[in-house]
Formats: structure tokens, sequence, C-alpha cells
């Protein structure tokens, strides 16, 4: 009854989306696996009316419609119960579930709130949940909040007369064993009210709740399988499986690492909330690879070497030196610590100066005396980097804010390496970067490793990982649950995803 | 060809405003077109422009300093009182007390994590109110022997330049080589440019705020001392009507509320236009109960011009 054709999406250079086709049948539960990067929320936004498809229609039972926002694909029967949940805390159950609806219960321009709280009440009753409707949001459990997050898109039922279709975005994430099989036992009960598209990076959850499932990969549809004949060791091959001409990670360049000389040791380091009890060594030249889902705490640990956090427990020492102590990052760049943040445009680049001020951001003292900058210095370096990494700009007094991605990023890591950064963190260095711009910034890690500095990454594909690592721990809910040898022995992405999920 | 045209235009659109509105006024008066009538004018907002050169620091990383204006009101009740005692020694002691003030609302703001906007309007009803106490809430003269011994100069002309030109010179070289050449400049910019990055390069971002704020305390005080000895004399609301022109000149001079880009340079420009707009007034008889709003609406338009959205996600 719902159908999307050769749909397309694409954020200027990149194709998020090419060519999709999906539907999705009355009472249906329909699963949707990708790994991170596949497009999986950039398909399910498109599904909401959040993102429009540059191409491709969208058909309700067999005619022709068009989502301009949210609100139309809600009155075409289409709801979202969100992973990050969407429900305000300091307003009640009620207040939540008829948010922006408040005028139905409207009686001489107030508001009826007995009318409401018995109206909430009945939504409540369709998920089997017993609260209090005038309770605060906030003071509910987790999982809790998510049954009223699923009662508030149910309220659609009253809304449309069209069948319902929902949207459950990683649903399972923070749940509990119970939970979860609570949660699916609902979700089957109401069948009969809705079809429910169901979006995890959990495999056998999603196998064993869907009656198919979709396998997205680098932004294709590659697989679609009915549940019943679905193997997962299968679909896993299919999320991963990536033909890679032999040399793009640059394998070949990949040296032996010094054993011997650590530079960095973890141990039994934890921070709440994010990571506990991470114990690893890296050594001289090694390019160490952090792989999990989102949210396993891979990025904390990165900022926790980095200064940024302070971990709760544990001990990093750096360079065999106890008395380095690194609790910000001025002292980790002190010490010759790097760190290439994520989101390059607001922590890795500085969009309005040019590249020669961004390169000598962490190395002002370097380039000054007396607190006066030696500015002629500082642009023979720019030069000097630009050359070397090839970086395209106009001229070295160009704002970074003007270069491509790729070139940021070149600018970024040149930052670092002028300043004789020993020990990198790297956060998703190649996100976003077309291909080309990938090879320069693995060719720059494999100089670095080359050079001795010890990197450890956070990769955006378990291929990346694989070409790139030296060492690849696998991290699970906070914990390094195991390691690999790329170097040594033959690793397969499904390897890691077996390890991960 | 065009394309090139237009994006000079954009990017010199504060020298163009500034001689449209001093083609447009001189039309009205050619009067207004004489070197001499000019100069006046501009001697006339020194202590305006050295208020606005210290907001730009404040605005170049992102805030805002609201208790500028009652800074320098205070600064003329305690030069205006201490002038006597201190002699010479006023000038520096002022700047103190202001940048030690400002660094208060920037350890306020970066320690507590209290907007400035709120810790800047706070440190001003201190300033304001030790004003009003110091000074018994009257007008106050100075010594007007010390005055005239120590400062007389800074009232007459050096041919026909006024000048408190030349002290306004000094201030802005001072502050354009911290710009430029100081390493404190490059931090002040890195930071205005993009907070998360300066941290993540090592820059101790709460210290350069800091000492963003101190610089802007620092130049208020300034700029009631230039005032004062102006006026030979001090109130605790002598300045008001400060704070708006200068931020004012500020955003109009194109260094966003975003903060990062422009800089003291771009103050000069905005501070010209302030003055041609005050004179335009004057030449066009704007009654002075209205001028106060013209300045909010031009305020209005700077900002809807100069703000960079793409760094907002949220404006309450």
């Amino acid at each position: 009854m719902l159908e999307f054709k050769n749909i397309s999406k694409e954020f200027g250079p990149v194709k998020a989306l090419s060519n999709i086709n999906f539907r999705v049948e009355k009472g249906e539960i329909v699963g949707l696996v990708g790994e991170n990067g596949a497009g999986k929320s950039t398909l399910m936004k498109i599904i909401f009316g959040a993102y429009q498809a540059d191409s491709g229609t969208i058909l309700i039972d067999g005619r022709q419609t068009r989502f301009t926002s949210p609100r139309d694909a809600m009155a075409n029967g289409i709801g979202m119960v969100f992973q990050e949940q969407s429900l305000i805390g300091n307003l009640s159950i009620m207040e939540n579930i008829f948010l922006g609806r408040e005028h139905e219960f409207r009686k001489f321009g107030l508001l009826n709130f007995q009318k409401m709280e018995s109206a909430a009440q009945q939504q409540l009753s369709k998920v089997g949940l017993k609260v209090d409707p005038r309770m605060q949001t906030f003071d509910l459990s987790f999982a809790q909040r998510q049954l009223v997050e699923l009662a508030k898109v149910l309220t659609l039922e009253e809304r449309t007369s069209r069948d319902l279709v929902i949207l459950l975005d990683e649903p399972t994430s923070v749940l509990s064993e119970d939970e979860v099989e609570l949660l699916f036992n609902l979700v089957n009960n109401l069948r009969s009210r809705a079809a429910f598209i169901f979006v995890s990076h959990r495999l056998d959850e999603v196998i064993s709740i869907s009656d198919r499932v979709y396998v997205l990969k680098d932004g294709e549809m590659v697989d679609e399988v009915s549940a019943q004949d679905a193997d997962p060791a299968k679909i896993q091959s299919k999320m991963v499986g990536r033909e890679i001409e032999s040399g793009y990670y640059k394998q070949d360049e990949r040296e032996t690492y010094n054993e011997k000389e650590t530079i960095l040791s973890l141990k039994n380091v934890s921070k709440e909330n994010s990571f506990e009890s991470v114990s690893f060594d890296l050594h001289q030249s090694e390019v160490v690879c952090l792989v999990g889902t989102e949210g396993s705490g891979r990025e904390a640990v990165l900022r926790c070497i980095f200064g940024m956090n302070n971990p709760d427990k544990g001990q990093i020492i750096y360079f065999q030196n106890d008395k380095i102590k690194i609790r910000s990052p001025f002292e980790a760049v002190n010490n010759g610590v790097g760190y290439m943040p994520r989101e390059r445009k607001i922590e890795g680049i500085f969009a309005s100066m040019n590249i020669a001020e961004n390169i000598t951001s962490s190395q002002m003292e370097k380039y000054s005396r007396y607190g006066f900058l030696h500015l002629t210095s500082e642009q023979d370096l720019a030069r000097d980097w630009v050359d070397r990494l090839s970086i395209k700009t106009p001229s070295i007094s160009t704002d970074c804010g003007r270069l491509s991605g790729g070139n940021q990023q070149k600018v970024v890591l040149a930052k670092w390496r002028s300043s004789g950064a020993e020990l990198m963190m790297l956060d998703h260095p190649t996100r976003g970067l077309d291909i080309g711009a990938k090879q320069d910034v693995y060719s720059m890690i494999r100089e670095m490793s080359a050079s001795g500095v010890g990197l450890i990454v956070v990769p955006d594909t378990f291929e990346e990982a694989i070409g790139l690592a030296h060492t690849i721990f696998v991290m699970k809910d906070g914990a390094c649950v195991k390691r690999f040898a790329p170097d040594k022995e033959r690793v397969m992405p499904i390897d890691l995803v077996a390890a991960m999920t | 060809m065009k394309q090139n045209f237009k994006n000079l235009l954009k990017s010199n659109f504060n020298w163009v405003t500034l001689f449209a509105l001093v083609l447009f006024v001189g039309f009205v008066d050619p009067n207004f077109w004489r070197p001499s009538s000019m100069l006046i004018l501009l001697g006339d907002i020194v202590p305006l422009f050295v208020m606005a050169l210290g907001l730009t620091f404040a605005i170049y990383i992102g805030g805002i300093d609201l208790s500028a204006q009652s800074m320098a009101n205070m600064i003329t009740v305690i030069a205006s009182v201490y002038l006597a005692s201190l002699g010479m020694w006023i000038v520096p002691a002022c700047i103190l007390t202001g940048a030690v003030l400002g660094a208060c609302s920037g350890i306020i703001t970066t320690r507590f994590l209290v907007p400035s906007f709120i810790s800047t309007l706070a440190i001003g009803m201190v300033c304001y109110s030790l004003a009003q106490w110091l000074s018994g809430n009257r007008a106050l003269y100075m010594n007007a022997e010390k005055r005239d011994a120590l400062f007389g100069w800074m009232l007459s002309s050096t041919g026909i330049i006024p000048n408190t030109i030349f002290v306004g010179a000094g201030v802005f070289i001072f502050v354009l080589v911290i710009e430029r050449k100081f390493v404190l400049g490059r931090r002040l910019k890195a930071v205005g440019s993009a907070e998360l990055a300066a941290a993540a390069s090592g820059i101790k971002v709460a210290r350069v705020k800091v000492l963003a704020f101190a610089l802007s305390g620092g130049l208020a005080a300034l700029a009631g001392v230039i005032f004062s000895i102006k006026l030979s004399g001090g109130a605790p609301s002598i300045a008001n009507g400060f704070l708006l022109p200068a931020i004012v000149a500020v955003l109009v001079g194109g260094t966003p509320l975003t903060g990062g880009v422009g800089g003291v340079v771009n103050t000069l420009v905005g501070t010209m236009i302030v003055a041609v707009i005050r004179a335009s007034m004057l030449y066009l008889e704007v009654d002075a109960t209205h001028q106060q709003m013209v300045f909010g609406l031009i305020l209005i338009t700077a900002i809807v011009f100069t703000i960079d959205r793409s760094k907002l996600t949220i404006v309450k």
C-alpha cells in the first residue's frame, strides 16, 4: 500500500541514496538493516517527509503523492518513533501526546484538560501503558517514554482515514531484553492497526520480528529477503560485502610497527555512561582502529585520551612516562597529542581563518616571540604544506571555509603534522569525502605511521578499518570485546560484525 | 566580471555605505564636505570610537559587552574625583579598573556559564551604582587647573586637526596591532571563528574570553576618561546614549554578532558611518529625541544583514 520507487537523494557530491525501491503492505512488519552510513536514516527521513527525494515517486495505494513535510506524511498516515526521543520532559504525558493539536480540546478558548486526559487514557490503553496521563514525562522510564511516543503516533488512527505506517528507528538500542520482548509483543498485536518499518543494527532482532528484511548498503538496496529464509550470515555479508580493489587503502604501504616502543597505554579506563574498563596499548607506527556501533563508546575513548573529557577510573600512560598527565586539550597538544574531530566544520576547521592561520592554531608559541606572531615564517610553513599535501586552494590566505571537505581535512592534518604530534586521534577522518580525497587521507595516515606516529582511528566502514589498521579493537556497549590483527591474519568485515552484535 | 563586481561590492559594503552617506549629506548641505567640518565631526566621535573598539573584541569572540556605557559613566566620575590627587596616573588607574571589571564579566561568563549579555549587564549595574554612590548622584567638575595642565592639549587643534583625533588614532593602531600581530589577536579570532575547534587545538578558550572582556572593559574606561576630559567633569549618566551607537558602529562596520570575522578596521568604518548618520540627523533637523529611534532601527538592520545564520541553531 505504501511504495517508494527509484528514490535517489544527493547531498552535494555525496550520493546518499540511489534508486531505492521499497514497499510496505498493510499490517506488515518490514525490517531495514545496513551499517553506519549506509543511508538508513536518510531513507527514513524521506519516508517521514523530513527530506525530499531528488527523484523517484511515492505511491500510496497506487496513487502518486508527495510529502513536503513530516506534517504531510502524518496526514497520509505515516508516523515515526524517534531514536532520540522527541517527547518534551517538562510537559505532562497528555500534553506530549496532543502536542500541536491542543485546539481539539478547546472550549471557549480555554483548554479542557479533563477531555484531554480521557483522550490520552484511550491512547495509552492502545499500548497497554498504565500511568497517570497528567504525570510529567521526565518521571517515566526510558521504555515507558518510548511507549508514550508510540501512543502519540497512534493518534494518527483517529486523524486520518489512511492505513498507518509507523517507523521505529532503533527502538531497542537502550532497552533491556524483557523490555524488548514486551515491545515486540505489542508491535505484533498492533499489526491490525498499523504496518511497521523496523530499523535496527541488531540483525537477530530484525529477523525475529519482521516479515521481510531490506538490506541497504552504500545508499543502494542490495537485498530483499523474507524473514523465513533469512540467513543472518548471508545478510551480514550483503551489508558489508564490497569488492575492494587491491591497494585502495594503501595496504602495501602498511609497514610493521615497533612492538617494543609503547607510546600509549590504557589501563582499565572507564568513563561513566560512555565506556568501561578499556585497556589496550598503542605502539610506535601502529594504526589502531576502534570498530563498533554508534554509541559503543569509541569516540569517547578518543576524547578522553585527548583530554577533552577526563576518565573516572583507570590510568592512561603517555609515552611510557608516568609524569605526563593530560587533563585538557591544552596539555595534550603540549605533549604531542593531536586530534582530528568528527565534526570537521565545527571542531576541526576555522572557517573564517586562512590556511596559514589554521595550520598554526595549535602551535602559536612556536610561531611567535614575546607574544608577537611571526607572520612570514607562518606563511612559509603554510606554503610548504600546501605543496606537500597538494592542497587545492587559490592561495594560502584563502579562508578555509571556502575549501572543499577533503582539502579542509588536509589542512587539519597539516596542522598536526607540522606541530610534530606523535600520537594522533582521528575520528571519522574520511566522513563525507569523495573517493579521491579519501585516498589522500589514507596516504597521509600511512605517511604518519611510517614516520613513527601512533594513530587511533575511528573509521567510517569496516573495510576502512581492515585496510588501514595493524590492530582492530571491536567495542560493544562501552567495552573492548575483541582484538583483530589484520596485518597478520585475514580479517573479513563479517568477523567484525559478528563480534559487534 | 559582473560576479567579481558583485563580490567586491559585497566585501566592501561598509565603505560603500560610508561614501554613499557622505555624498548624500553633502548634497543636502555642501558645508558638510569641507575638510574642517569633517575633522571636527571625527574629533567629536573619538570617545565613542574608543568604546566601540573595545566592544569589537567582545563581539569578535561571539559575545557582547553591555556594561561599556555604565563603565564609561563610572569612569567619568572616578576621573573627576581623583584627577586632583592622582594627576597623570588617573589614566592607567581608570583603564585598569575597567579591565578588572571587564575580566570579572569574562570570569562570570566562562566559569559559571552565564551568557555575556547578562553578566555584562549585571556588572554594568554595579558600575552605575558605584558611580551614583561616589558622586552622590550629582554632576562633578574636574580640577580645572590640573586638567588644563595635563590634558589641555587634547582640546586644542594642530592645524585644522583636532588633537583628540591623534588620541583615537593611537588607540586604533594599538588595537590593530593586538588584532593582527599578537598571538592574543589570533586566539581571539580562533575562538570567534569556531570555539570548539579552538579548544580542540589546545587553545585555553576561557582565558582568551576573559582577556577579550578585559580589553573591552579597559577601552570603555579609556573612552570614559577622554569623555570626562572633554567635558571637564563627570556624572553617573553623562555617557548615556553611547551604548547603542557603539554597538551599531561595530555591527555596521561588519563584525557580526556571531563573531569570527571583521575586526577593528571594520569598526573604524562603522564609527565613521555612525558619525555621518549623527551629522545627517543634525543637517536634516531630526529631533534629538528621535535619534535613538533611528539608531535602534539601524541596529536591527545591521544585525539582519551581518549575522552568520549557519552558526545559529536556536535564537531566544
